[in-house]
């Protein structure tokens, strides 16, 4: 009886550690922060959180500049300055027919947006248009901002084999299939 | 009064160059890029088609050369404090604290031209024996060139607001092409904003400037986008001094187009520009073109011989300018009326408005002459500019503008000891005894012109000026005599009323380079007088075409 628990609970732990993976590396060849997500897996919907993340309009600046969301999620647009601002953008990833201008509103007030069209919407406003932001639309709940030196972590990625993207602002995407079998090491080099 | 008074609008792109201008000085333009650097934003938050402002732009400057509201919160440059804010309860025994730009604002521009003549610019040297004034002393008529490149200025400006609502503003044209290769200042002005609040008055309902700076005028000539200028600004009034005529003793040389610009003074004004009411009453020196004593004898503020650089202003009377508009949004939506901008369904974007205005000018001229016993004869002069303005734009999109003028002078004619008029212009050896009244010296005119925003990129431009001066008319009529047709002195109109259409197109290469192109259907021309009627015959105009290039930064 003691064997078979044993024999249970190492089974279990295995478990646990099977689906525990992990994708790390490095994005180089860019300066910033970058994107890596996990593209799209066949057959896998996964349901969108509720917490709404909010992109603000700051001092005639897009705050986060790059903001990174689960397909599927609602952001709130915040405006937090003195003046009108407009908030649209012309595509996404190229599909003009998922653009949108979600018009003017005051300060302290927001407007939602859902975004169930994965890929990078650029943000622009029409009456400053110096001012820049972007929000990656990640198709799964997979993905990471890498730091300052270019390092990223996605954790809690189950094991298998996926598509993984790497995405700079001014930089063509690269993408690179990556078996995940408990922590996995994957580095990009990306190219403007 | 002209019967010639029509509106005229075109929707079609201007084409482009192939006829000739004879470019008038090119109006300075100020976008200021230093306001860019400052908040790190881009020139079209302030301007459509620099350096016209929208009405965020508008507002901003109303506000001092700051956005109108939170704008420490904005700026990326921050300022120079020059005192604690603490010093604030320590003021009669600490400086009032202050602060300058964290950078020195200043933006620099650039400009260049080229124009092409057509055939009939020769038209003003047909005859040379008969136009000696048009030669020089061996017989050589002057030449126009078909094509021609110019420089235009190169211009440096500053603005900004050293705190407590104090706003600054000097620029300067380093050099300048053709007559004015010094260079001029243009303005040089503080502004103390809303200076009603010591009084209790109502936010922004009075607000004091001081220095050298254009008048309010309904629509700036300064600060203008077009390549030439608007010819009822550039009307002086020199009154009819043709033999043949009655003759009037008006020379005034003021017109809104002077140069400089701008005027010395000072300012009250109150209200915004991008809706509501405001108005303006300015007191400056009068300059009407009398010899101004250069002081070498008497020291006067800034430098030169003894202490002086002298006076400008040739009269002890200090004109007047005013003005008042009203600026009707027209939204439904009162929240989004009587915000600075309007809040489209695309984002926010200027009102649909029309503005009505009205302006007066009133000067006394003073012009002095010899009289017995090595006295002096001062004919004090009144005279005024007045008219009204309308403007109506619509989305930032299309703007329809304009405005009508009106000018008189008062006219004093020099008599002799006998009371005999003295002929004009007085000999060598006239001793004027007195003054009689004449006739007064009338011009009036106007403009009207279309913008239309094609692309936030591309604008369209149609204008009509048109100025009506019976004395311009008779004054280039010229001497004549006997029964032949006589040449006149110089180029004269073919009409008391002069007409100009000029259609042009402007081009935002990026959002500080600008390159534009008019062309100018002058008004007609001639240099034969009808010796029986002295009126002019066989009338031609001098079209031109200017293409101008532009940046700042």
């Amino acid at each position: 009886m003691q064997r078979v628990s044993l024999v249970l609970a190492v089974v279990v732990a295995l478990a646990l550690v099977a689906s525990a993976g992990s994708i790390s590396g490095k994005v180089s060849g860019v300066s910033g922060k970058s994107v890596v997500y996990v593209d799209t897996i066949a057959g896998k919907i996964f349901p969108a959180p509720a917490q709404h993340p909010v992109m603000d309009q700051k001092g005639l600046l897009f705050q986060p500049h790059v903001l990174v969301v689960q397909e599927g999620t609602t952001v709130d647009f915040l405006n937090s300055d003195n003046v009108q601002h407009n908030v649209f953008w012309p595509s996404i990833s190229g599909d003009k027919k998922a653009g949108h201008n979600l018009g003017t509103w005051p300060k302290g007030e927001k407007r939602s947006w859902k975004f169930d069209h994965a890929g990078v919407a650029s943000l622009l406003c029409n009456v400053h248009p110096e001012m820049s932001g972007y929000i990656v639309v990640s198709p799964t709940p997979y993905f990471a901002e890498t730091d300052a030196s270019g390092a990223y972590h996605i954790k809690d990625v189950p094991d298998g084999s996926y598509t993984v993207v790497a995405w700079h602002e001014g930089a063509k995407n690269q993408s690179k299939p990556v078996t995940v079998k408990g922590d996995t090491t994957q580095d990009f080099t990306l190219t403007k | 009064m002209s019967k010639q008074w029509r509106a005229v609008f075109f929707g079609a792109v201007a084409f482009l160059a192939v006829v000739i201008i004879e470019l008038a000085t090119p109006p300075r333009a100020d976008a200021i890029p230093a306001f860019s650097r400052q908040y790190n934003t881009s020139c079209s938050t302030c301007h459509i088609d620099f350096p016209k402002l929208n009405d965020f732009g508008k507002a901003f400057k109303d506000a001092g050369f700051k956005f109108p509201t939170d704008d420490e919160s904005m700026l990326k440059v921050p300022p120079v404090m020059l005192g604690a804010p603490a010093n604030k309860e320590l003021w009669p025994h600490a400086i009032w604290p202050g602060t300058i730009p964290g950078l020195p604002p200043i933006g620099l521009r650039f400009n260049s031209y080229f124009q092409v003549v057509g055939k009939s610019r020769g038209n003003f040297n047909p005859f040379l024996p008969l136009t000696p004034t048009l030669t020089d002393p061996s017989g050589v008529p002057g030449f126009v060139p078909r094509t021609d490149f110019e420089p235009g200025f190169f211009s440096i400006f500053t603005a900004g607001n050293f705190g407590s609502d104090i706003a600054f503003w000097v620029d300067d044209d380093i050099s300048v092409g053709g007559a004015n290769k010094n260079g001029t200042l243009g303005d040089g002005y503080l502004r103390f904003v809303n200076i009603g609040r010591f009084l209790r008055l109502p936010k922004d309902a009075l607000t004091f400037r001081i220095g050298q700076f254009e008048l309010d005028l309904p629509f700036t000539q300064a600060r203008a986008y077009d390549i030439s200028p608007y010819d009822i600004y550039t009307q002086a009034n020199f009154g009819a001094t043709n033999a043949l005529f009655p003759q009037q003793n008006v020379a005034n040389a003021f017109n809104f187009n002077a140069t400089p610009l701008q005027t010395n003074g000072v300012e009250f004004s109150g209200g915004h520009n991008y809706g509501g009411y405001h108005y303006s009453v300015a007191f400056v020196d009068q300059n009407t073109g009398n010899p101004i004593d250069t002081g070498t004898f008497v020291p006067s503020a800034t430098g030169g011989n003894n202490g002086g650089l002298g006076f400008f202003s040739d009269s002890n009377f200090k004109d007047i300018y005013s003005r008042f508009s009203y600026r009707f949004n027209l939204e439904r939506n009162p929240e989004s009326r009587h915000s600075i901008q309007a809040a489209g369904p695309t984002g926010p974007r200027d009102h649909t408005y029309i503005r009505l205005g009205v302006y007066d000018f009133y000067g006394r001229s003073a012009q002095r002459f010899s009289a017995a016993g090595g006295t002096t004869l001062t004919a004090h002069e009144p005279f005024y500019r007045l008219g009204g303005d309308l403007d109506f734009g619509y989305h930032g999109v299309f703007n329809i503008f304009g405005l009508f003028m009106y000018g008189r002078d008062h006219n004093l004619l020099p008599v002799n000891a006998e009371g005999a008029l003295l002929p004009l212009p007085l000999p060598a050896d006239a001793t004027v005894a007195g003054f009689v009244h004449g006739a007064a010296a009338t011009f009036s005119g106007g403009f009207l012109q279309a913008d239309y925003l094609v692309y936030p990129w591309m604008m369209l431009i149609m204008r009509w000026d048109s100025v009506h001066s019976t004395g311009d008319l008779l004054n280039g009529a010229g001497f004549i005599g006997g029964t032949a047709p006589e040449f006149t002195n110089y180029p004269l109109p073919f009409s008391s009323t002069r007409n100009r259409y000029t259609p042009g197109v402007q081009f935002l290469i990026h959002a500080n380079i600008k390159a534009s192109f008019e062309y100018l259907v002058r008004p007609q021309q001639a240099v034969i007088v009808n010796a029986t009627t002295g009126l002019p015959v066989q009338p031609f105009r001098v079209n031109a075409a200017t293409a101008g290039l532009e940046f700042v930064y």
